[in-house]
């Protein structure tokens, strides 16, 4: 510690400047997911990136690293591990091209983090399909460019490197709208790129406290950096490990050996039971080393993984029961659902695992990761259901030994339209065949209320109004149910359909619910019209037309 | 050449209309019962008649074999003109029809019955009963009729699992069908056993996996096509299959009362033996 008027960035400080980024985005992303392009209810942004963000610090705040490029390393895999929604997967890229850059480095100078930095940006350029200016990425190549500049000045130190970051990219997020025709109508800032800024600056506010704090402490006496246990960050009560239950069935089962492994894993440890049958409960960091311990016992039966952090998502031992016949294609299902009664539906058609997610609430790649290893199947089909879930989705093809596909569903009728034509007794690829053939033959009608006044689609939208989406595109606002679905109707051309299935969701009356049936039977007398309890939140109802 | 011994079925062979006196083909009737009433298949109570009142009916109805005694009284009545008879029935795995024949002929003495297993259900046994029709003897009927027997396929399209469910025949998880959503299964019967092969959400879309399954399973040495109140869908169906077995004799039947208990209206069946 010598040098500590021209320090680099070593593992310490990136750690302390990661947890102040935290810190900083949580008592910011409220902020963050208030900008909606939408007016739907839609992935809030700002609590995708926290939970990613958080899930990147998890993996580091353990560690004691001296060198930056094994912080840089575990925030990569942690943020890969914990991504939810776009935004959160595009975070865990910038991480992912930091950390290869940085790689065999103990500490960098200030040329090196602003290169660490452009680097950040192109590999999030690259690990997105057709990129898009106006963005996150945008904004991370600004910030980038900015560090850059402010490298090759004279007298550059990180604290002014960081800071031009972070003013790259405050002037990158203000310049969004004139990029995004969708931005500008809405009239608001990209809401990724701003997660970003709040990080940025947040390590900024770091790097200059802790700046000041060691030259008060290099005065007075030699030098002893705060340990990760005195930076004062919002963490979760609780922490973040999962509540993870289930049964074992087996023969003779040694009850004291499985409690000594189970208690190597994780607290709370209750393994209770016979020979026969062993009820497990664990709070673990690590379910899925839980469960493939567990497998090796016996059958598992009854699995349950709660993630304690969220308290939201659940992995629910999927309804073979209901599917009957044993699978002789070795092909498990797996999809991502929320609301108790289209939970229940993709049970009952035989999915294998649940993971708890959609609209409001992205599961993490963990979570889906999770599911498919909990899965007795070495093939996997994965269905996202959400257009804000399939990036995420994606990113478990590289962490798992299992040969997943991922089908990119849209929406619960898409989802449900793959597994109604999933068959137990068709090759894995077959299926995925008619799995998306049979989604994308089906159209979605998506009916919700408008969060704030907007114009979106050349559409005057005012809070409140009723808002109809087709294949996530909105199309229609009005006052009422009945009226913006006939639209919707008509607008698809209802007559070239049969089947209507109407899920009907937490916010809906059956009044409103008994309504809109006899609206629409009167004004398409010739489709059948099936209603299903969905239960899901946001939406009071999602239609399927086929 | 006239024939020297007769050729029996059971209703539910659900005989093209025609057939009986072309092939010169009995029929024995099953009985449905509506609470206490009972009704003999096609005799007391035609199909239209059975699916007006099933729309109506609070209580499901129920469906029973033909007695022993209702055999021995046909197969008395054939003997007078038939040195034998072969009696072709519904899989004894769904109904006890094949068994009510095998006792019923041990009571008429000096009259041989063969009493056939057809381990299968609707019109693929009056595909076999014109096998056997077509024969001269009877030793030869029997032959053409076993050796056909593995190779019919009856792949039905029902409406809704609700009447082959309460009828105990077939489960929702055999079918492939959860609880909630209304799916449309489509099932193949085949060795006497009843599969799914596939579950659809809408008939449009099942109408052309059933001609499909069907294309892949050629060829065929009999097709045909029944239904349950859908004669429009099956004349269809059959018009698209003469166009594409040209010089096929495709017939249409209706299902009977009491096959119709337990696939319930709308149904549709597409049939054939294979060669």
């Amino acid at each position: 510690m010598s040098e500590i008027k021209t320090p680099g960035v070593d593992g310490p400080l990136f750690k302390r400047a990661l947890l102040g980024s935290l810190s900083w985005l949580s008592a910011n992303h409220e902020e963050v997911n208030r900008l909606n392009v939408f007016p739907v209810p839609d992935g809030d942004t700002g609590t995708n990136m926290l939970l990613t963000l958080q899930s990147a610090v998890e993996d580091i705040k353990e560690s004691d690293a001296a060198e930056v490029s094994k912080i840089a390393k575990l925030a990569s895999h942690g943020s890969l591990m914990g991504a939810r929604g776009n935004s959160g997967v595009i975070l865990s890229q910038i991480f992912r091209g930091f950390a290869r850059t940085v790689e065999g480095k103990s500490s960098l100078s200030p040329a090196e983090l602003a290169k660490a930095f452009e680097e950040a940006a192109n590999a999030a350029y690259r690990a997105v399909n057709k990129p898009t200016e106006g963005t996150i990425l945008t904004v991370a190549r600004e910030a980038g460019r900015s560090a850059s500049a402010a490298a090759s000045s004279p007298g550059a130190t990180v604290p002014s490197v960081i800071a031009a970051a972070a003013a790259g990219a405050r002037a990158a997020v203000l310049k969004t709208p004139s990029q995004l025709q969708i931005l500008r109508d809405a009239g608001v800032v990209d809401a990724g790129g701003f997660g970003l800024q709040i990080i940025l600056e947040g390590m900024l506010k770091t790097v200059e406290e802790s700046e000041s704090s060691l030259a008060a402490l290099a005065a007075s006496r030699p030098v002893a950096l705060p340990a990760a246990s005195q930076v004062a960050v919002d963490l979760p009560e609780g922490g973040w490990g999962y509540c993870t239950e289930f049964l074992i069935e087996g023969t003779n089962l040694d009850l004291d050996r499985i409690k000594n492994q189970i208690e190597a894993l994780g607290n709370s440890v209750l393994v209770v039971g016979e020979p026969e049958l062993v009820k497990v409960h664990v709070h673990t960091d690590d379910p899925t080393r839980v469960i493939t311990l567990a497998g090796g016992h016996g059958k598992l039966l009854k699995l349950n993984v709660g993630d304690m952090s969220t308290q939201h998502r659940r992995i629910l031992e999927g309804a073979s029961q209901a599917a009957g016949a044993p699978r002789s294609n070795g092909v498990g299902v797996v999809a991502v659902v929320a609301g108790n009664g289209l939970v229940e539906i993709f049970r009952g058609l035989g999915v294998d695992a649940i993971v708890e997610g959609g609209q409001t609430m992205n599961p993490s790649t963990q979570d889906m990761l999770t599911a498919i290893e909990s899965v007795p199947y070495e093939e996997v089909v994965l269905l996202p259901n959400n257009k804000n879930v399939i990036l995420a989705a994606k990113q478990v093809l590289g962490l798992t030994k299992k040969y997943v596909h991922v089908i990119e569903t849209h929406s619960v009728p898409q989802g449900v339209a793959a597994v109604v034509a999933f068959r137990g007794d068709r090759s894995g690829a077959e299926n995925i065949a008619a799995m998306k053939a049979e989604a994308e033959r089906v159209q979605t009608i998506e009916v919700t209320h408008a969060v704030r006044d907007t114009r979106s689609n050349g559409l005057k939208v005012k809070k409140g109004d009723v808002i109809g989406l087709i294949n996530d595109k909105l199309e229609f606002a009005g006052t009422d149910y009945g009226e913006v679905v006939n639209k919707a109707l008509s607008k698809l051309g209802a007559d070239s359909y049969e089947l209507v299935t109407v899920y009907r969701g937490e916010g809906a009356s059956d009044d409103e619910l008994q309504k809109l049936e006899s609206d629409i039977r009167s004004t398409h007398p010739g489709l059948e019209i099936e209603v299903q309890q969905g239960g899901q939140q946001h939406y009071p109802f999602i239609l399927s037309v086929e | 050449m006239k024939r020297s011994f007769a050729v029996v079925a059971d209703s539910t062979a659900d005989l093209p209309d025609a057939w009986g006196d072309r092939y010169d083909i009995q029929v024995i009737p099953l009985k449905v019962m509506f609470g206490e009433e009972s009704f003999r298949d096609g005799v007391d109570m035609n199909n239209e008649q059975f699916f007006a009142r099933l729309a109506t009916a609070t209580k499901l109805p129920t469906t029973s074999a033909p007695s022993p005694g209702d055999f021995a009284e046909l197969y008395t009545r054939l003997a007078k003109d038939h040195d034998g008879c072969i009696s072709i029935h519904i899989a004894r795995s769904l109904s006890a029809t094949a068994e009510a024949a095998r006792v019923g002929a041990q009571s008429v003495e000096g009259f041989q019955v063969e009493v056939v297993d057809s381990e299968t259900v609707s019109m693929p046994m009056a595909f076999l009963c014109r096998a056997a029709a077509e024969c001269s003897t009877l030793v030869e009927a029997v032959a053409a009729v076993r050796k056909r027997i593995p190779n019919s396929r009856v792949l039905a399209l029902l409406d809704t699992l609700r009447y082959v469910e309460m009828g105990g025949r077939v489960s929702r998880a055999q079918a492939m069908i959860g609880t909630m959503l209304d799916l449309k299964p489509l099932l193949l019967m085949i060795d006497g056993e009843i599969k799914s092969i596939d579950r659809v959400r809408t008939r449009s879309r099942a109408i052309p996996r059933m001609v499909e399954f069907f294309e892949n399973d050629s060829p065929i040495d009999y097709v045909g096509v029944v239904h349950a109140q859908a004669a429009d869908e099956a004349e269809q169906i059959a018009n698209d299959l003469r166009r594409r077995l040209p010089g096929v004799e495709v017939p249409v039947g209706q299902i009977g009362c009491v096959l119709g208990t337990h696939v319930g209206p709308k149904a549709l069946g597409l049939v054939y033996i294979k060669k």
